[in-house]
């Protein structure tokens, strides 16, 4: 086909290994969630937190956004992956590396597991980047997507670089500041300048081609990814010389605005659109979006932590990161998966009868019924866990993370059931 | 470009085999989608489809292409079959049919 880039999309055991890892990732952070209660209620620099904020980070969240990568930037940018070897073996390290470094922090084993886990999964980063910029580098006409892809590569680099030198800064100090100044740091590169310019440039091209969308206005892309990138560079010098935070509105005012522009981004495509009922992925995504306003909040109160009871702000704190890695990450990869997973699947197993024999739809692969249970208990896990931490109650937590458990069980049977469709065309 | 009034037989054949194929993502045929701008048929040259997506860039494309292809190829034997994916003019809304509205829920 003349027009668009033909057999560009990677091989199935490229892509599938990253959402089954992370399907089952997703699952063990909801159940550390719900065996730590008690965590949530005391300082957010604890053992416990650390291991599952990584659970959640590194093997739900970035591996499958990985793999949502080998398959979509193919599609986006109209090129083939540079190399899906290097794309097998970033796996297999990366997740050896997660597994060790979850597990030394969860028992706090300052020693070799913990060196060995984040070195490896410094090793699986840097092996990523690498594959990613060699395949942008083949792109023909540059596009403001691919500035955002390349751009948050670059901050999960610098993430995980951080990373690694906190974990043997554990063992032997060598870093001038304090531990908190860096977790600062490293917690912000990671949120603000992988994940979230990251969501932006992928999201901004597939939530409105879900949504049928057109005539939307890119120029408030195009601002947002310059005020991000700007606030967070002076943000982290900011921090990094002065070691206070005092003057972290000043530079958070960019961010925020370069985050509403994108929102706005949406909004536009939310209007625009033709397709008028939305289904389950876009449901989740939606809800994803809005928490993130929660995530503005608690992180511009947390702002003025001299003007804040240290109890209070912790729970803030708290409020602050569980909205980013449980409600708006999570959201999104949740609802996301509902539009890529049945897709890449069934691509797999029906490209050779497509036109010979009719096939079922990419949705079909999935239970309906199962998805949408998975949605309602995760909005209500979601409620009752903010409240709980905004309450300090271990109870109430527990609840929370009791629902957010049956979710993720639900989310991980949908998985499964797609992985393991069995081909049946129609007759 | 065909606007399917003047089509020949097999011109009108091809477009109901066309009827046939679905955007996989929305459950539409690509002919009420509107992405279908001009379709062709000579005994010389062979069957000559020209396209667009709704989004440049859709993953939905490949299947799209290969479903295309085969159910030519099913049905004109024989004939080479060109398939051009062109983005201007820019696919709008206006090119949906009635019925492809009304699966949408737009009408």
């Amino acid at each position: 086909m003349q027009g668009i880039n033909t057999q560009a999309a990677p091989s199935a055991s490229v892509v599938l290994p990253h959402y089954i890892f992370a399907a089952f990732s997703f699952l063990v952070l909801t159940v550390l969630i719900f065996a730590s209660g008690n965590s949530f209620i005391g300082h957010y620099f604890s053992p416990r937190l650390l291991a599952i904020t990584h659970t959640g980070t590194l093997g739900w969240g970035s591996m499958i956004i990985f793999g949502a990568m080998y398959q979509l930037i193919p599609a986006i940018l109209q090129i083939k992956l540079f190399n899906e070897i290097l794309a097998k073996i970033t796996f297999c390290i990366m997740a050896l590396g997660i597994i060790l470094l979850v597990y030394s922090f969860w028992i706090f084993d300052t020693g070799l597991p913990m060196q060995a886990g984040a070195s490896l999964t410094f090793v699986a980063i840097v092996l990523f980047c690498v594959n990613i910029f060699f395949t942008i580098r083949k792109i023909k006409n540059w596009t403001l997507e691919a500035d955002y892809i390349l751009t948050s590569t670059l901050w999960l680099f610098l993430t995980a670089a951080i990373g690694l030198f906190m974990t043997f800064n554990f063992r032997k100090v060598f870093l001038e500041e304090s531990h908190l100044l860096y977790l600062k740091i490293h917690a912000h590169v990671g949120f603000i300048g992988w994940f979230l310019l990251l969501i932006i440039g992928v999201a901004s091209k597939l939530i409105p081609m879900f949504l049928m969308a057109h005539g939307l206005n890119k120029r408030k892309l195009s601002i947002s990814f310059y005020m991000i990138n700007i606030g967070l560079i002076c943000l982290l010098v900011y921090w990094y010389l002065f070691t206070d935070s005092l003057l972290t509105w000043i530079f958070i005012i960019p961010i925020v605005i370069g985050i509403f522009l994108f929102l706005s981004y949406l909004l536009q495509a939310y209007n625009n659109r033709l397709k008028k009922g939305l289904d389950i992925g876009l449901k989740h995504s939606l809800i994803a979006f809005l928490i993130v306003l929660l995530s503005l909040a608690s992180g511009i109160a947390a702002c003025f932590e001299s003007k804040i009871n240290q109890d209070f702000l912790s729970q803030i704190i708290l409020i602050y990161g569980t909205s980013i890695l449980l409600g708006f990450i999570s959201g999104l990869i949740l609802g996301q998966t509902y539009k890529t997973l049945p897709f890449i699947v069934w691509l797999h197993k029906y490209k050779k009868l497509l036109g010979k024999q009719q096939t079922p739809l990419p949705k079909e692969l999935y239970s309906e019924k199962i998805a949408s249970w998975q949605l309602i208990t995760y909005i209500i896990a979601s409620v009752i866990f903010i409240t709980g931490i905004f309450v300090s109650n271990k109870t109430t937590i527990t609840f929370g993370g009791f629902f957010l458990m049956i979710s993720a069980v639900l989310y991980n049977i949908n998985v499964f059931k797609i992985l393991f469709h069995q081909t049946n065309p129609r007759q | 470009m065909n606007t399917f009034g003047d089509a020949n037989s097999n011109e009108i054949r091809i477009y109901d085999i066309l009827k046939t194929v679905l955007d996989p993502e929305l459950g539409i045929n690509i002919i009420d989608l509107g992405l279908i701008y001009e379709i062709s048929f000579s005994k010389e040259t062979g069957i000559k489809i020209i396209m667009t997506l709704t989004t440049e860039g859709c993953p939905m494309g490949d299947a799209i292409d290969t479903e295309i292809k085969e159910k030519l190829k099913q049905g004109f034997g024989g004939f080479h079959v060109s398939l051009e994916v062109i983005w201007e003019p820019q696919w709008t809304a206006e090119r949906i049919s009635h019925e492809g509205r009304i699966a949408l829920g737009i009408e």
